[in-house]
């Protein structure tokens, strides 16, 4: 599949990564390609901001809510009676400040490789649906595009909360996919 | 989910929540880890040592983390 990716589809899959790394997320979902596939030009930031979208804004507003997915979730281990501020607080006494967020950026620096969600890989499969429907023999970003807003998914959620009129995009993005 | 809503579903009725606190411990337990294995290394124990401290075998924790101390 990837052989038919068209330079800057494939700039977006490598982009994802890098936005995973600078957000240290554990994995990469369709908000990442999302990012990356918005800070470029190429036809998916055609269609986002052809379609109303305020691009910087929605890259602003997805970074945030990637790092706040952070694997290290104050909220999910205040749900099991631990107090993340409280467990900060006592390490940071004996291995300095920042010691927690130092200790996770190494852990991930480990990682060389950061594996896409199901989520993401059935988005890129999606991409090569919508580019055979479209009649193209490549998969561009937009097809990129269309493949993360077909079906729900965390980067179309993340596009309807930022009032992103999702029809109108897609079919700008039909447009600039089509038979590329 | 607010903070609130997560305690009272803390024992997890909703396995979301639950897998949620699962990855949670399991990054934070790796995190420790990492920093008090770093720190055994620099007061001069013997690979041996952290791994029985943890429980493991010699080979596991070397593995695991002499590449980045």
């Amino acid at each position: 599949m990837f052989e038919r990716f068209t330079k800057d589809a494939r700039s977006a899959v490598v982009d994802a990564q890098l936005v995973a790394r600078e957000a240290h997320s554990d994995q990469i979902d369709t908000r990442h390609v999302l990012v990356a596939l918005a800070e470029r030009p190429g036809p998916a930031r055609t269609a986002l901001s052809d379609g109303g979208v305020d691009v910087a804004a929605l890259v602003a507003e997805a970074r945030a809510k990637i790092e706040a997915g952070d694997a290290l979730d104050p909220a999910a281990l205040a749900a099991v009676g631990i107090d993340l501020d409280e467990v900060t607080r006592r390490t940071e006494a004996t291995f300095g400040e920042g010691a927690l967020a130092r200790a996770g950026r190494a852990l991930r620096g480990r990682r060389k490789h950061i594996p896409f969600t199901a989520d993401a890989k059935k988005s890129l499969e999606l991409a090569l649906r919508e580019a055979i429907r479209l009649g193209s023999k490549e998969i561009n970003g937009g097809h990129l595009l269309l493949g993360m807003t077909r079906a729900e998914s965390p980067a179309r959620r993340i596009l309807s909360d930022a009032g992103a009129d999702l029809d109108r995009i897609r079919h700008l993005a039909e447009g600039t996919s089509e038979a590329a | 989910m607010s903070q609130q809503a997560l305690v009272a579903s803390a024992a997890g009725d909703d396995p979301a929540d639950g897998l949620r606190a699962v990855r949670a411990l399991r990054e934070l337990a790796d995190r420790l880890e990492a920093l008090q294995v770093e720190r055994a290394r620099r007061l001069g124990w013997s690979w041996q040592e952290i791994a029985d401290s943890l429980g493991v075998s010699k080979q596991a924790v070397h593995k695991k983390h002499n590449r980045r101390i």
